[in-house]
């Protein structure tokens, strides 16, 4: 029972659910402010999306006539679900995981492509040509992104990589590379990793789909692409995935570069949390936003499978020569 | 040992062969009583597949059956032999399952064709052939089938011969297999020269005392050929293309899951037990490499496909590349993850391939462009489809991500224990393939069961329940693999990859006590698979309970049901009533289907170079394809002679 | 409780979309203006959307030509309610200069219920913003309406 309750808690409150929603509202709120800053406007209130995603609640739902009502309305709710299992499996306080055992960083992959996927098959059932143009480009920014961020993964696992007691290599745990963090100090200060660093930086914004990425949310293009058609509390529950895939992102960065640090109080380790989070957001996504106009999407892929993963290979080789 | 069940292996085998002349003799009175007899002729040989879990997979015994009784004499088999060791009893659990899938779906799906007596004799055949194959003890026995079922595929395939390309497609399926056919013939007579047998425990003792005999490195090079024809490895894809997209879709389920199988079958065989030769670093870089090319090649060029089952075919090269690479890289994870692997591409690409079926059957049109918004039409195989889909895509809690997960570790495991940046590079590759895989499905599901429905597709039903219930069947097993891989692991990969390893246990069933011993033959026990973070069963909890809560929140929004989605366009003068049309710039809703091949431009724009090179590759001429399936043979057979 | 904050978000989170209905350009312009730096819209949680279903305030410049109207009223329709309609400029109450032309089937009024009319030619970011404030406690209004 008690089991049972402390999961249910891990899984609503903290560090799923609720926990991650108020990090989400938080970190895309102070972006949208100092994206305003930095163009010399006032800008919205710290909680302006918290107050769209409510008003959104409040509007009508309308289903289009070409919609497959099931999928439509379940796709972004799955995803949201999806979206919130993921910070379970980080080790973002002490090193520990909200779930005993191993977490695994391929799990983590493909939680966050599940999150996409629910995106796009809720798009695609929504039956709006736009939103046909829109998943197709949701998934070319999904390839693209996708190919650096294997590489990052696995230049990262390959650093921190031990052998376990039968001499089988636990591979791609995320618990390993927070204790290697803790034994020589945070991956970033490794200077074979810095590339990497710098290629998950990149993939950042476009995992989280923010401005000089959002090719698949194009307003003025493709009329929001893939949330042509969706209005109501399906699209609110789209908005607060899009807010908590911001903080899941940089909680990733945190934990694959920056862990290991621990002041042995929860809180504090929190707030340092919250801290880096917010200048990743200010890093990858703020200064891009205010600096950048949309690129096409053929331009980031190019981008993606280039630089970006040049920067990441070239980490990867270091590592796998023992650098 | 004499147990009842040890007549079990030729008794399904022969089952299936007897259904088939059964079948043709009474299907011609009636059509029922060749249903029911080939509906008897599949079940029994899964009943007693599923009988020899027991003492196979969980006591670990061999079981042989020598026809006739001739057994081996003074140290040599001259008799024919089954031999079902727990890889043998994997892979004929695979085809017993399919097989039996296929039957029961072609009932109602075959519905449209005739002399469908022709059609069970043909299909009971080719399933007694594979049985036949996987359960052999005898190299020239596995040539035999290969022959068998080679021929009733091709006559399969253009069973229906009034659609376009399905004479080509066999035509073609001929020519070209008959090539791989030849290969495994040569590489028979060939080891034959030098061993003087042809039982495969036999050869398998023999093989060690012949260390650097050339004879028999161009023997293996013939024969991984030939097997690999018969996977549809790179180069030989484009004929599984073209038999996958004009085959009945019973029958693409059989070629994909099933006969691509013996292909796999057939190599683990091969390099793990008779040549043994899988950790020479030749032979690993040479399967590894085959696996790895087919895999990325294949699904990019499922990105260029117009057609539904085309599509699949080239994905369906695509995973069984996955299980080759892995099966070459000589590690019980590795094999444990090939294993797992190809069990379950048959369960998800069967059911792709079913649903494809159900498409076809109900909309008569498989064209991606075409085609549009049928999960309003049929709506269970949209979702069966999409089951099938996330398994292919390796999305979890689904079996392919068990399976992949495997596969990245097993391949960045190899990397990083060799020391090698080939495996790593290989590990990038599967990782890659996955998502483009997801890219694939992801346009198929556009462009085929969502977006818009055409106004000439606007009277579909759905297929009736006994098509559907064995897709049902498939999609509950991509699901339960999907979560109990643990205990996948215990009662099925951790026996067959023991039995792999275990190669005295294999010869001295077949060949007597202690014949492994005396020509030194070396064998290695095999611990249990490693265990990660993905088998954590508590994780799947989580996710699965967050969807039933996603579930339930949606059960509660839904239950504001607006009446008004069932609001009917009134056409009045001017514009009014368009609420709920789609938003088209405000322009009237007029039909506009984002279809296949308007996808993923911005991919196939930076791609244009490597696409044209493999368009002109892939001539759809027989005479190129099997110039490379020579080109392939001569290739293996120099870094066989050379580097071996 | 929950639905008093979803009351009262509604005036702090309008999204605004544009609809030209033969409009000159020149309040477009100007609507455009009202986000950038100097006006900052922002700050009161507007935006822009590129889509009806999204919208809580459709703006609506020009005076309804005959090409237009059907296209002005189907995405009007498709606008998920509560939402606000705001006629931007002279032409859309009274086809200004246009007036009595062949081409036009104005005013709007005479299509959908307008809320709040900013009148001028073009009229100034001022009036616009005051506008669209006073089109958010509209919306308040007609979310707690609706609600009953």
């Amino acid at each position: 029972m008690e089991f049972v309750l402390n999961n249910l808690f891990f899984l609503l409150v903290y560090p799923g659910g609720l926990f991650c929603v108020a990090m989400g509202i938080l970190l895309s709120g102070a972006d949208r402010i100092l994206v305003a800053r930095m163009q010399r406007r006032v800008g919205p209130p710290l909680l302006q999306n918290w107050y769209d995603v409510l008003k959104c609640c409040g509007k009508e739902t309308i289903i289009p006539r070409h919609a497959r009502r099931g999928v439509y309305l379940f796709a972004p709710v799955a995803g949201f679900a999806a979206l919130v299992t993921i910070p379970l499996f980080l080790p973002v306080v002490n090193g520990r995981p909200a779930f005993s055992g191993n977490s695994d960083l391929v799990v983590v992959l493909y939680l966050l492509t599940l999150v996409s996927v629910c995106g796009m098959v809720g798009a695609s059932a929504s039956g709006s040509p736009f939103a046909g143009v829109g998943l197709s480009r949701e998934m070319v920014a999904m390839i693209s992104y996708e190919l650096p961020f294997v590489l990052v993964i696995l230049a990262v696992s390959l650093k921190t990589v031990i052998l376990s007691e039968a001499g089988v290599p636990l591979t791609f745990s995320l618990t390993e590379i927070w204790n290697y963090q803790a034994a020589n100090g945070p991956l970033i200060c490794h200077w074979s990793l810095i590339p990497a660093a710098l290629a998950m930086l990149f993939v950042i914004p476009c995992e989280v789909g923010m401005h000089p990425f959002d090719v698949a949310e194009a307003e003025t293009e493709i009329c929001e692409g893939m949330l042509s058609e969706y209005s109501g509390k399906p699209l609110a529950v789209y908005k607060l995935t899009h807010m908590v895939k911001l903080y899941v992102m940089t909680a990733l960065f945190y934990v694959l570069f920056l862990g290991g640090m621990s002041t042995g109080i929860a809180a504090a380790d929190g707030a340092i949390l919250a801290v880096v989070c917010l200048l990743l957001t200010f890093l990858t996504m703020s200064l891009p936003h205010a600096v950048c106009a949309r690129f096409r999407v053929e331009q980031v892929f190019k981008f993606y499978w280039t630089w970006v993963s040049g920067l990441a290979l070239v980490s990867l080789v270091l590592v796998f020569f023992g650098l | 040992m004499e147990q009842f069940w040890n007549e079990f292996p030729i008794l399904s085998v022969i089952t299936l062969f007897l259904g088939a002349f059964l079948t043709s003799l009474v299907g011609r009175a009636s059509e029922k009583a060749g249903r029911v007899v080939s509906g008897i002729a599949v079940t029994a040989p899964l009943a007693m597949m599923l009988c020899l879990i027991r003492p196979v997979m969980l006591q670990g015994q061999i079981i042989t059956y020598w026809l006739g009784g001739w057994e081996p004499v003074e140290g040599w088999a001259i008799g024919i032999c089954l031999e079902v060791d727990a890889l043998s009893l994997f892979f004929a659990l695979i085809v017993t399952v399919a097989v039996f899938v296929s039957c029961f779906y072609a009932f109602t799906y075959m519905n449209h064709d005739d002399a469908l007596s022709n059609y069970y004799t043909l299909f009971l055949m080719l399933s007694g052939s594979v049985l036949g194959l996987v359960l052999s003890g005898d190299l020239f026995n596995v040539f035999v089938m290969i022959e068998i079922m080679t021929f009733t595929a091709v006559a399969l395939t253009a069973f229906r011969t009034t659609y376009e390309g399905a004479l080509e497609g066999a035509f073609k399926y001929l020519a070209v297999g008959s090539l791989g056919s030849t290969c495994v013939l040569v590489g028979i007579a060939m080891t034959y020269s030098q061993l003087h047998t042809l039982n495969l425990a036999q050869i398998a003792a023999l093989v060690p005392a012949f260390r650097g005999n050339t004879v028999l490195h161009m023997a293996f090079a013939f024969l991984f050929v030939g097997f690999g024809t018969k996977a549809f490895l790179f180069p030989f894809h484009p004929l599984a293309a073209d038999a996958h997209a004009v085959a009945p879709a019973s029958i693409s389920l059989m070629i994909s899951g099933v006969l691509t199988k013996c292909g796999v079958y057939g190599i683990i065989r091969l390099i793990y037990v008779l040549f043994q030769n899988a950790n020479v670093v030749t032979v690993s870089y040479l399967v590894t490499g085959f696996g790895a090319v087919s895999m990325f090649v294949c699904v990019t060029m499922a990105f260029n496909q117009h057609n539904f089952k085309r599509l699949l075919a080239f994905h369906s090269i695509s995973q069984v590349g996955y299980v080759i690479t892995v099966a070459g890289l000589s590690s019980a994870l590795g094999l444990g993850a090939g294993l797992y692997h190809a069990m379950n591409h048959t369960i998800f690409k069967g059911l792709l391939f079913l649903t494809a079926g159900a498409v076809q059957h109900q909309t008569g049109s498989l064209d991606l462009d075409r085609l549009g918004g049928l999960s309003r039409r049929m709506p269970k195989t949209t979702a069966l489809f999409l089951i099938g889909a996330a398994s292919i895509s390796g999305l979890p809690p689904f079996n392919g991500f068990a399976s992949k997960w495997m596969i990245y570790q097993a391949t960045f495991t190899a990397g990083l224990i060799h020391h090698n940046l080939f495996y790593l590079a290989v590990c990038v590759c599967a990782l890659i393939t996955s998502v483009l895989t997801l890219a694939s499905f992801i346009k198929v599901t556009q462009s085929v069961f969502f977006g818009q429905l055409p106004a000439e597709y606007a009277g579909v039903e759905e297929v009736p329940l006994s098509m559907r219930a064995p897709m049902w069947v498939l999609a509950a097993l991509c699901l339960l693999t999907g979560i109990f891989p643990a205990q996948i692991q215990r009662f099925l990969l951790t026996p067959a990859v023991s039995a792999v390893a275990n190669i005295p246990a294999y010869v001295d069933a077949a060949m007597g006590e202690g014949y492994a011993a005396a020509h030194g033959v070396p064998g290695a026990e095999v611990s249990a698979l490693p265990v990660g973070g993905a088998w954590s069963p508590l994780s799947w909890l989580a996710l699965l309970f967050s969807v039933t809560c996603a579930v339930a929140i949606v059960a509660i929004l839904g239950s504001a049901r607006d009446e008004a989605h069932e609001y009917i366009s009134q056409t009045q003068d001017g514009a009014a009533g368009a609420k709920y049309d789609s938003f088209f710039s405000g322009e009237e809703a007029v039909y506009s289907q984002v279809g296949g091949s308007d996808l993923f431009w911005g991919f196939k724009h930076n791609w244009k170079r490597y696409f044209a090179v493999m368009q002109r590759w892939h001539s759809g001429i027989v005479n190129d394809y099997t110039l490379y399936g020579v080109a392939a043979i001569a290739f293996v057979l120099l870094v066989c002679t050379l580097a071996l | 409780m929950f639905e008093k904050m979803i009351d009262r978000s509604m005036a702090k989170s309008p999204w605004i979309f544009h609809i030209n209905a033969g409009s000159c350009n020149g309040c477009d312009i100007e609507l455009v203006s009202v986000l950038t730096p100097r006006y900052d819209a922002e700050r009161l949680g507007f935006r822009l959307t590129g889509t009806p279903r999204q919208a809580d305030i459709v703006v609506v410049s020009g005076p309804v030509t005959l090409q237009s109207r059907d296209r002005l009223i189907r995405t009007l329709e498709q606008v998920p309610q509560p939402r606000v309609v705001v006629s931007l400029g002279s032409c859309p109450r009274s086809g200004n200069v246009f007036k009595g032309s062949y081409a036009i089937d104005g005013p709007l009024e005479k299509w959908t219920h307008v809320d709040v009319s900013v009148a001028g030619c073009t009229p100034k970011p001022e009036a616009i913003v005051a506008a669209l404030a006073q089109a958010t406690e509209i919306l308040e209004q007609k979310r707690k309406e609706m609600r009953k």
